[in-house]
């Protein structure tokens, strides 16, 4: 029996009806020409296939993911707007009429905290300042002024920047409460502060780690750029910590 | 729904792209169409059949129609990428598959359709054929074509080596 190219190469692609398919195989056995034929049109189909498997693997370009799930963009996008509307929240959470109380009571905490440290001039670390805002006092001013991002002591100092209105500020622990402070004239403000992770006094993690979110949140709401490098904050501390002069 | 679907699809319709294109970019944007026309239409899509045929059909269309003629052309086969570290089994590998790519490439675009959807994505003939709106008997008798043209192709090829 005699079959057309088509038809052997049917064979090959799997494509012909138990019949055809049994009539054939009797035949290879037969004829080596025929089974050779068969064996050519298998080798370069598996050949082809194999030259552009790789590109399955590919990453595929997020261009491509996006255009194919719009709907799902549209969601991140969605999800996104509303993580930063819970944030703005959060951060008119804690805005400053609420802090006071708050505060007050952190700056016992540490206080007595200093106390315990041993600190002579620690005796006040946070003190009202003009128009209610809480400034950092004693051994907080300091740390504040005075220490490097590097350096080890009772307050830990953790980045420095400039933030969106030009002031500099940076965030440090303290036995085992975190907080923002921001240079105004010649005093720390310090608009945020939290009861850091599992900052027990005198154990210092890295200081992004103990963070609580709402000074996170307070450092994202005001940064200006990336945070100061080594260099940057020697700069800043020679110059008091006042804005860097306009060019 | 269609939409992850879709995205699920977008390897094979990435392969099949680098097939009948030439390279890498005009290959991406050609899928970009695709998937934009497909989303675009997707009432015309029939729930039940193969929404990979119905892409790669679009695709074919989009490729014939108006893409193929602004394409950039231009070979992606840099010599000195297939001749490199020869002895070096996976260079061989890789070798061979640079030239059984560039093979394609130079054939016709109706046998490069015919082994893109065949041989490389493996669709069964009849759902071969409907991509390409050709009966059944018109895909088998240009697979063969195709088959001996290719392998015509490579053993030039082989022999210029």
């Amino acid at each position: 029996m005699k079959f057309s190219d088509e038809t052997l190469m049917a064979y090959a692609d799997g494509e012909l009806d138990d019949d055809q398919r049994a009539a054939i195989e009797r035949a290879l056995g037969a004829d080596p020409a025929l089974a050779e034929r068969v064996a050519q049109h298998q080798a370069l189909r598996s050949d082809v296939f194999a030259a552009f498997a790789p590109i399955l693997d590919e990453a595929v370009p997020p261009a491509l993911t996006a255009a194919a799930m719009p709907d799902k963009v549209a969601d991140l996008n969605a999800a996104r707007a509303a993580r930063v509307e819970q944030a703005a929240v959060a951060r008119r959470r804690w805005s400053w009429p609420e802090w006071g109380a708050i505060a007050a009571m952190l700056a016992v905490g540490v206080l007595a905290g200093s106390q315990i440290g041993g600190g002579g001039d620690a005796a006040l670390t946070l003190a009202q300042g003009a128009g209610g805002k809480l400034v950092a006092r004693g051994q907080l001013a300091t740390a504040l002024s005075q220490q490097l991002a590097a350096s080890e002591g009772a307050v830990h100092i953790g980045v420095s920047f400039a933030a969106r209105d030009g002031s500099l500020c940076r965030s440090f622990v303290m036995h085992g409460t975190a907080g923002l402070a921001c240079r105004n004239g010649n005093d720390w403000q310090v608009p945020v502060m939290a009861e850091a992770a599992g900052g027990a006094a005198g154990e210092y993690r890295q200081a992004g780690s103990a963070m609580p979110s709402a000074v996170l949140d307070a450092i994202d709401a005001r940064i200006a750029g990336p945070a100061l490098d080594a260099k940057g904050e020697q700069e800043a501390l020679q110059r008091g910590w006042q804005s860097k002069p306009a060019h | 729904m269609i939409q992850q679907e879709i995205a699920a699809l977008l390897p094979r319709l990435r392969r099949f792209a680098r097939t009948i294109t030439y390279n890498r970019e005009d290959a991406d944007d050609l899928v970009q169409i695709a998937v934009e026309r497909g989303l675009g239409r997707s009432e015309q899509w029939e729930p039940g059949t193969r929404l990979d045929s119905w892409l790669f059909r679009i695709m074919k269309n989009a490729w014939i129609d108006e893409v193929r003629s602004r394409m950039r052309r231009d070979a992606v086969f840099a010599p000195e990428e297939a001749g490199e570290h020869v002895g070096d089994d996976y260079a061989e590998a890789h070798q061979q598959r640079m030239a059984i790519q560039q093979a394609v490439s130079r054939l016709s675009d109706e046998h490069r359709m015919v082994v893109a959807l065949v041989l490389v994505d493996g669709l069964p003939y009849k759902e071969a054929a409907e991509v390409l709106e050709i009966p059944i008997g018109t895909l088998t008798s240009r697979l063969v074509r195709a088959r001996t043209v290719l392998q015509e192709l490579l053993s030039d090829q082989a022999r210029k080596v």
